[in-house]
């Protein structure tokens, strides 16, 4: 059997039950984890000052059961990369939170320091405009060098994390709820993986964790501690998301809201933050304004220009960025009904415009 | 003594020849029917000896049996019972020996009245014999296939008069099928805005190609649909005949005349079990609406609604044209050339896409996924119906039916001349010869193809639209790439959960 190494003792550690991130930090904080381990595995009680855990009795049975090598050899597999507090490529902010992270494991890219970076967090139940709100504010936010970071929910978080690839800017960041290998909700598993291969997704869950309900309040203030200005685009009434506003407040971070319909129910929770002085989202530029970026020419709501054939401009300029149906693009244009289905065909073969099945809109 | 006569029952939407045999004989009074005759054919017993008596002849206190020829055919229904009681009456020696030979069908009443009975137009057509006596309000339909041969017969008492004592057959009535029965096709005038879905009719009329529309509730969907129907050329003798068959199989009322002249429009509602789509049913196969919709338009309204076993069924008929329902007493092969037209919501609450749009994005996934794709892949045009704003609402009013319907004629009768009904049955080396793609087109095609946008089976059917744009537009010879990408335009596309609200 392999000899323990750091990253398979903190890992073996963050996966026995009963630890999550405030006991992990106290065990780290007790002493070297590979001496941890081992004294486990021998049978030694776990530190003092941990309070009671009803499980410590089953870890030294369950740590003398991992072959380090194999857990080594899994994580190489699935390219996770483990970070402690202290080593340079753990994020500060998350080192010295006030709830501090001490572990973090992440697939992709290291969690971006530099750059200013903006939480888009909002309702798994949004409307289609907020769902094309969110998609645009990654999209708009991603292009002009904003780290957008989300959860990767349904709804606005997905929303906004296509939005901030397909800008092809900054890459985007996710924190998960469950373990970085385990792909929930099942729905986002092609996005899970383009922001594997493209940006970050991080978690304090080890792997093969399951996305429990008590890890996500907790991943909530990851993505709070991480932003500069968390951005809430559509929260009920007592949604989750309005947790991640709390843990935003906590730590002095701008919180701003998009305002929504006033019967619209799945927005009664970010008026109701626009009601209680939080300032308003009205377009990108509100945001990169806040995060003290002057704002950026052509990168409002709507996008930047595109190169279309000239042939197919009057088509393209009449389709929006949200849901467009064909009779509006054919009043819009003027065109004849046949000319704008022919150059729509045209321009989703080039990818400019992408179809949902019975509208349109760009891509 | 042993009269026997022509008759016929009813399979699917064929009619089979039935020889009925009387026999009269000495011994104990009975009576008794052979032959695998059903529940209702076997009650004629009681209906023939009391509409008999009813009609002042005598009933032969004898031994009665009577034998339906072929044994092994099933016979259904109440078709029988007048050439069995004219078998009753000519073997007891009330009718005279010597008469030309005689096929009949029709429902006896308990006072000798003669009813009529579903299928006449098939029946008629089936029936052996130099004089054919339908029940009246059936003869007029019947006399377009068995010709002259048909007397129309009342009462029993009619027959009686006619045969013993030379009185002439009573006249053909018609049917009691007032004209508001028959299919009304509200104008396309009558629609405002929707531009792109005229477009689409238009071009769904012309080749006979299939029909989805999406949008929410009181856009129009329906509206449209209905006059979909009014933009197709009038029956050609032949179709007129086989829906007039069918309808008549089906039990639906014909029109004055006998005949269906214009294109059917069936619309079925969502709670339609599989035999009610596409025929079948326990005993003789009923045609179903796939089949009563033939050479007209089949609208499925909240198409989102149907059980999805029900609409798979409808994929293979789609396919062929027709449809072969399968039953222990045989296989029956019922026309199924139907136009169809679907509208659907484009999520549960109707609203997809909307601001009040209340469905959760698991409850719009499931709602989408009832289409199954390969039911869209044999959709040849999809279009989305929104409400139209108040501007088009007032503003002028759209090309009539009857100019719509003159261009779709233009196109028919091009289709005609390649040899097919309409566009959209175009195959193989015919679309080759008709539809050859300019090399331009060709490289769209393989680009949707290899994008996996396009099906084998979608090449195929967007060169058809392709060439029915062509045939709307100039009716030139090849398929240029505007009539191409316009096809793949129209084409029916999954619904995409999230993007589309």
């Amino acid at each position: 059997m392999a000899d323990w190494t750091r990253t398979t003792a903190v890992t073996a550690l963050a996966q026995l039950p009963g630890i999550g991130p405030v006991r992990l930090d106290q065990l780290l904080q007790a002493g070297d984890p590979v001496d941890l381990v081992g004294a486990l595995c021998a049978g030694s009680p776990p530190p003092p000052g941990l309070g009671r855990i009803d499980e410590a009795g089953s870890w030294s049975a369950i740590l003398a059961s991992v072959d380090p090598g194999a857990l080594a050899a899994r994580l190489a597999d699935l390219e996770i990369t483990v970070t402690t507090a202290g080593e340079a490529a753990h994020p500060d902010r998350l080192a010295h939170d006030i709830d501090p992270s001490p572990v973090l494991f992440r697939r992709g890219r290291p969690v971006p320091t530099g750059s200013p970076a903006v939480a888009i967090v909002g309702t798994r139940r949004c409307s289609a405009i907020g769902r094309e709100v969110a998609r645009e504010l990654g999209h708009g936010l991603a292009a002009a060098g904003v780290v957008v970071v989300s959860g990767l929910a349904l709804g606005v978080d997905g929303a906004a994390h296509a939005g901030a690839l397909a800008a092809e800017g900054a890459p985007p960041v996710a924190f998960v709820g469950g373990g970085p290998d385990v792909v929930y909700p099942r729905r986002h598993s092609e996005l899970w993986h383009r922001l594997v291969a493209e940006g970050t997704v991080a978690s304090e869950a080890p792997p093969g964790a399951a996305p429990a309900r008590w890890r996500f309040p907790a991943r909530n203030r990851l993505i709070a501690a991480v932003a500069d200005v968390v951005v809430v685009v559509e929260s009920r009434s007592a949604g989750g998301s309005l947790l991640t506003v709390d843990e935003a407040i906590r730590r002095d971070r701008p919180v701003m809201a998009v305002p929504g319909s006033i019967r619209n129910p799945a927005a009664a929770g970010t008026n109701g933050l626009l009601a209680d002085g939080c300032a308003p989202v009205l377009g990108v530029d509100d945001v990169l304004v806040a995060l003290g970026l002057t704002s950026i020419v052509g990168v409002g709501l709507g996008g930047a220009e595109v190169d279309v054939p000239s042939h197919l401009r009057a088509v393209f300029d009449a389709v929006d960025d949200g849901p467009t149906s064909v009779d509006e693009v054919t009043v819009r244009s003027g065109r004849p009904v046949l000319d704008v289905v022919t150059s729509l065909a045209e321009l989703v073969a080039s990818g400019h415009v992408v179809d949902d099945g019975v509208r349109v809109r760009r891509a | 003594m042993l009269a026997t006569l022509a008759s016929a029952t009813l399979t699917g939407v064929e009619g089979r020849s039935v020889t009925v045999e009387v026999h009269v004989a000495d011994g104990l009074p009975g009576f008794s029917i052979v032959g695998l005759p059903d529940a209702s054919c076997r009650e004629a017993r009681d209906r023939v000896r009391a509409a008999i008596v009813s009609s002042g002849a005598s009933w032969p206190l004898r031994r009665i049996t009577v034998n339906l020829a072929p044994g092994g055919l099933p016979k259904a229904g109440a078709g029988l019972d007048l050439p069995i009681a004219l078998g009753v009456l000519q073997a007891s020696g009330q009718l005279p020996a010597e008469l030309p030979s005689i096929g009949a069908f029709g429902e006896l009443g308990l006072d000798g009245g003669i009813r009529p009975v579903p299928g006449a137009l098939p029946l008629a057509d089936a029936v052996a014999g130099e004089l054919v006596l339908v029940p009246v309000v059936d003869a007029q339909a019947a006399t377009h296939v068995a010709g002259d041969r048909v007397r129309p017969v009342r009462t029993l008492t009619d027959v009686v008069r006619a045969f013993v004592d030379g009185e002439p057959w009573p006249d053909p009535e018609p049917s009691s099928t007032d004209d508001a029965a028959v299919t009304f096709a509200p104008d396309l005038a009558d629609v405002r805005g929707q531009p792109a879905a005229r477009v689409a009719l238009e071009v769904a009329a012309a080749g006979g190609h299939h029909l989805l529309l999406v949008g929410p509730p009181g856009a129009g969907k329906t509206m449209l649909a209905r006059r979909l129907v009014g933009l197709l050329p009038r029956l050609s003798a032949a179709e007129a005949l086989e829906v007039s068959r069918v309808h008549s199989a089906a039990g639906l009322p014909l029109p004055a005349g006998g005949l269906v002249s214009t294109p059917p429009f069936r619309a079925p509602h969502h709670s339609a079990s599989m035999a009610a789509l596409v025929g079948g049913g326990s005993g003789r196969a009923r045609p179903g609406e796939v089949s009563t919709a033939t050479c007209g338009v089949l609208f499925l309204d909240e198409l989102g609604e149907f059980a999805p076993s029900v609409l798979d069924a409808l994929r293979q008929p789609l396919e062929e044209g027709v449809v072969r329902v399968a039953r222990a007493g045989g296989t029956s092969v019922q026309p199924a050339r139907v136009l169809v037209v679907a509208a659907m919501n484009p999520c549960p609450c109707g609203m997809g896409g909307e601001l009040a749009c209340r469905c959760p994005p698991a409850a719009r996934a499931r709602y989408a996924r009832r289409v199954s794709g390969p039911l869209l892949d044999r959709l040849d045009l999809m279009v989305r119906v929104d409400r139209p704003d108040p501007a088009a609402l007032l503003g002028p009013a759209g090309d009539s039916s009857a100019m719509v319907a003159e261009r779709v004629a233009k196109v028919r009768q091009l289709s005609s001349a390649r040899g097919v009904r309409c566009n959209a049955d175009l195959t193989g080396d015919a679309l080759d010869e008709h539809a050859p793609l300019e090399p331009q087109s060709a490289t769209i095609l393989e680009r949707a193809l290899v994008a996996g946008r396009l099906s084998g089976r979608g090449l195929r059917r967007v060169r058809c639209v392709a060439r029915t744009l062509r045939d709307l537009d100039d009716a030139g010879p090849t398929l240029r790439p505007t009539d191409v990408l316009a096809a793949i335009g129209f084409r029916a596309r999954p619904l995409v959960e999230g993007s589309h609200g």
